[in-house]
């Protein structure tokens, strides 16, 4: 194996890893604050790939503002999700909510998948490029420019988001109900407020995902379930809830994805990394950063 | 003659308690009965193969609930074993020469291996972790059955060998019924035993089954190895009912359309999924030509009856059942419940 074959899948593995980045963030931030286990992440992605897609290929919006829209109508959809889903089951079923919710965002995701369908048809839909052109790393190996892109999104949404959550009230208000919510509704946060808002970030942050590979993947109503997947191998590997664990998570996942395509060919990338995986859940159940959420480990 | 009678009646309720320990009360005796006899007067074979779907996913959905309903772990890998008792006996059959009839053994006997495996894996790990681990390893068995084209021939699928040599499709639905209510009596009697109590207790309360005495992994391991067998056995019957095997059958839409039938019959109450597949199957076929909008209406079903009715089928029966017994007594029954708490 040459320096530069570990540079190639290094770098592909990086690439790859800041998305899975951005999807797992999402993904441990609604499970850390509301103890949702969503299986609907993937369809979230689905979402901002098909908004980003008529934003730059038919209205024509430069590629920046594009992906920003995408995330918008991710945050919408979030919303509206929490509101008219997990408020009433909150409200309604008090037993089993880490189950219930799981069995929950299980139909949302056949639902929304589905409807895409009839809305869209089994047809796959690409852009050729956000921005044309590559970039040269090693003698033998260039990098188109949205890939680079894409990992600069990511990163910088990821530090976006990790400021919101440090520096700003609502921020503080989402942490402090992911430690304890009675003690924050105690000191006066709205919680379904928080709710709403957590649910809402965390599917923008998934929708940015999707957005931001359009030129890599095509629109697919189907194309959730790998991203899904992907997000949830890291969420898990790192301890459920953990969110700056996935950020990590996720390069760790995109850079052992690389390597067993490289070493193994194509397709034993996902049996390995699932293997890996279970191979750190039973020897380190809560995960590698394994921090104690609420709800996760009460047995 | 009166001395007759006494016997008479004392094996009559004896046969009864018999048939109870089966768990084949009167209702249920009715459902299995009216299952046996109506096929045979339908001679078309499209209903015929609704019947068979119906059966063989009803089936599946009571293996579910074994594990779902009663420890409380939802076995997300699901149709990853029911795959793996698939290609066990289809592979069986193909490159051994095995009679599909042991293939079904063989599948039973690698889908409990792994069914064993995997709730050793499982011990440790709380509720939503070990549904996340059953996922991973059903997973694990799609992409290796994707990859390994060389013995599975991958998504191009396998033809495999029919159990007879006939199109016709009721000799399939007698070859199945017998294997439902099988699993019906056996998931039942394991359910009524001590160990069914011991799942019972560790998915309602762990804590204080393990103050009971109740060693959680012993059961829990058991539990998993029955339901993961029962999967794959049934797995072997579709692929010699079938004929042709892909990956696709390991897909995890396959758990969810399991997921739902069982969850709509009603936690824990095994029959439910039975019932359930066959009112909700047929209606979803009905709806075959508004295409993917049925699969909608399957997704938002799921969504409602979870945050409406989560008793399901089970519970709606109960219900019922308690307003026609004591129709005044019901407002009493809460007020007792009410104060207990």
């Amino acid at each position: 194996m040459l320096l530069t074959d570990i540079v190639d899948l290094l770098v592909t593995g990086i690439v790859r890893g800041g998305i899975y980045a951005l999807m797992a963030l999402g993904l441990a931030l609604v499970f850390g604050v509301m103890n949702v286990c969503n299986f609907a992440h993937g369809e979230l992605y689905m979402v901002g790939a098909f908004a980003a897609y008529f934003a730059f290929a038919q209205f024509g919006l430069p590629p920046l503002l594009a992906i920003l829209f995408a995330g918008v109508i991710g945050f919408a959809f979030g919303v509206v999700i929490e509101v008219s889903v997990f408020y009433p089951l909150r409200k309604r079923v008090k037993e089993e909510w880490v189950i219930n919710t799981f069995l929950v965002t299980v139909g949302l995701s056949f639902m929304l998948q589905n409807l895409s369908f009839v809305i869209w048809g089994h047809k796959y839909r690409g852009i050729e490029a956000y921005w044309t052109g590559s970039l040269r790393i090693t003698p033998g190996m260039t990098i188109s420019l949205d890939r680079v892109a894409s990992l600069l999104i990511a990163a910088a949404t990821i530090v976006i988001f990790w400021l919101f959550l440090r520096r700003t009230q609502l921020g503080r208000a989402i942490r402090a109900v992911s430690q304890d919510e009675r003690g924050a509704a105690l000191v006066g946060i709205d919680l379904d407020r928080i709710h709403a808002l957590t649910f809402g970030l965390s599917s923008m942050l998934a929708a940015v995902a999707g957005a931001s590979l359009l030129s890599v993947t095509q629109t697919y109503p189907a194309m959730g379930a790998k991203p899904l997947l992907s997000s949830w191998l890291v969420v898990t590997m790192v301890g459920l809830g953990n969110v700056s664990g996935s950020v990590v998570g996720g390069f760790i996942v995109g850079i052992l994805e690389a390597g067993s395509y490289y070493f193994l060919g194509a397709g034993w990338q996902t049996a390995i990394s699932l293997v890996v995986l279970m191979l750190i859940l039973v020897l380190k159940p809560s995960g590698l950063f394994g921090t104690q959420v609420k709800g996760v480990l009460e047995r | 003659m009166k001395e007759l009678r006494v016997k008479l009646g004392a094996a009559r309720s004896h046969l009864t308690t018999a048939l109870e320990s089966l768990g084949l009360s009167l209702p249920i005796l009715g459902l299995f009965a009216a299952l046996a006899i109506i096929p045979a007067f339908v001679s078309d074979q499209y209903v015929l193969t609704l019947m068979i779907s119906c059966l063989l996913f009803g089936a599946q959905a009571m293996a579910f609930d074994f594990t779902a309903g009663f420890i409380n772990v939802v076995n997300f890998g699901f149709s990853g074993l029911v795959g793996l008792g698939a290609y066990t006996s289809a592979l069986l059959v193909l490159k051994l020469g095995v009679d599909p009839w042991f293939g079904l053994i063989g599948a039973t006997v690698a889908a409990a291996l792994a069914g064993l495996i995997i709730g050793l894996l499982t011990l440790r790990l709380s509720g939503i972790f070990a549904a996340l681990m059953a996922w991973f390893a059903g997973l694990t068995l799609l992409s290796v059955a994707t990859v390994l084209v060389d013995l599975t021939r991958g998504m191009l699928g396998l033809n495999v060998p029919l159990f007879l040599d006939t199109a016709a499709r009721r000799p399939y639905y007698y070859i199945l019924l017998p294997i439902a209510i099988g699993v019906y009596i056996v998931v039942r009697v394991i359910a009524n035993s001590d160990v069914g109590l011991a799942c019972r207790a560790i998915g309602q309360n762990l804590d204080m089954a393990r103050a009971s005495g109740v060693q959680p992994k012993k059961y829990r391991v058991v539990n998993f190895t029955v339901s993961s067998a029962i999967a794959g056995l049934l797995g072997g019957y579709y692929a010699h009912y079938l004929g042709i095997l892909t990956p696709n059958v390991m897909a995890t839409s396959h758990t969810i359309e399991v997921l739902v039938l069982a969850y709509i019959g009603g936690r824990g109450s095994i029959w439910g999924g039975l019932v359930a597949a066959f009112l909700i199957i047929p209606i979803f076929e009905y709806l075959k030509p508004l295409m993917e909008i049925r699969l909608v209406l399957y997704g938002a079903f799921l969504v409602v009856a979870t945050i409406l009715y989560p008793q399901g089928l089970a519970g709606l029966v109960e219900a019922l059942r308690a307003w026609i017994r004591r129709p005044d007594e019901t407002g009493d029954q809460e007020q007792v419940n009410l104060s207990l708490k």
